[in-house]
């Protein structure tokens, strides 16, 4: 960045949509939690691609590995990962409605943004008590 | 009052590290298709995933080691993966503004994308090949 003026001029420039001024509401959290869960999936699937090449490559390399899928962080770690994958499964689910133009009244749309919220924990949570009555 | 400024135009010379690269068409219309298709995976996904969840080695590899979980795994991580690297994309367009560091997080973006997809679907391989 050798044009230091011009790059100030750049740094000055208000961008959209002003963070700092606008009030919570359900719609602009869940859509920075949409982006959030995305990049933790990101790394989440780095992460069980180790897993998955330690139990690819025999019992002694899973030994090494087997924590990310065991034990309370294995656990914890499968856990908050099924829980993004829901949350941004809704979240995609939430912007097909909106872009068919549903749900896009004041009401509807802080409906919606409460719905994958709540739909996603709730799914996670349905998932891991199937799971475990199936076995 | 004129305030002359560097920026004669939003989309062009000062103002160009500020904009997409116009392709955010095909980015939309490619996020909402794959997302059609990870949506039955992610969910089938997950279910084999919390299965493999405090299990022992042999465990692992009988829960996923038949075609279909195995198809279904790598499918989620091969599209999965892609999808990643357009959300991945859309990320470094809005934060990193600096010209020369865009690039190589762009290029740092591709080759990650691809060796994740490409460890789920080698592992998986491995797991399921028959014996």
């Amino acid at each position: 960045m050798a044009k230091t003026d011009s790059n100030d001029f750049a740094q000055k420039r208000p961008l959209s949509p002003h963070l700092s001024v606008y009030r919570p509401m359900m719609t602009m959290m869940m859509s920075i939690a949409h982006r959030i869960t995305g990049v933790a999936l990101y790394v989440g699937m780095a992460v069980l691609g180790l897993f998955l090449l330690g139990a690819a490559l025999g019992s002694s390399a899973f030994s090494l590995v087997s924590w990310l899928g065991s034990g309370f962080i294995g656990a914890t770690l499968v856990f908050l990962i099924t829980w993004a994958i829901f949350h941004h499964i809704l979240g995609g689910v939430r912007h097909a409605f909106w872009d068919r133009g549903l749900y896009m009244d004041p009401k509807g749309r802080e409906f919606l943004a409460l719905g994958t919220l709540i739909g996603g924990v709730a799914m996670t949570v349905i998932l891991w008590t199937a799971r475990l009555l199936v076995g | 009052m004129s305030v002359p400024t560097h920026f004669k135009n939003g989309r062009s010379g000062a103002g160009k590290k500020f904009v997409a690269d116009a392709s955010g068409s095909a980015h939309a219309k490619f996020m909402r298709l794959s997302s059609y298709a990870l949506t039955p995976l992610g969910i089938l996904s997950a279910w084999w995933l919390v299965g493999l969840v405090g299990q022992p080695f042999e465990h692992v590899r009988a829960e996923i080691g038949h075609p279909f979980p195995a198809l279904v795994l790598s499918g989620f991580a091969a599209l999965g993966m892609i999808h990643a690297r357009e959300g991945m994309h859309e990320i470094i367009l809005d934060y990193v503004h600096d010209a020369e560091l865009k690039q190589k997080a762009i290029t740092a973006n591709k080759n990650i994308s691809i060796t994740v997809a490409a460890l789920w679907v080698v592992a998986l391989m491995f797991i399921a090949a028959p014996h």
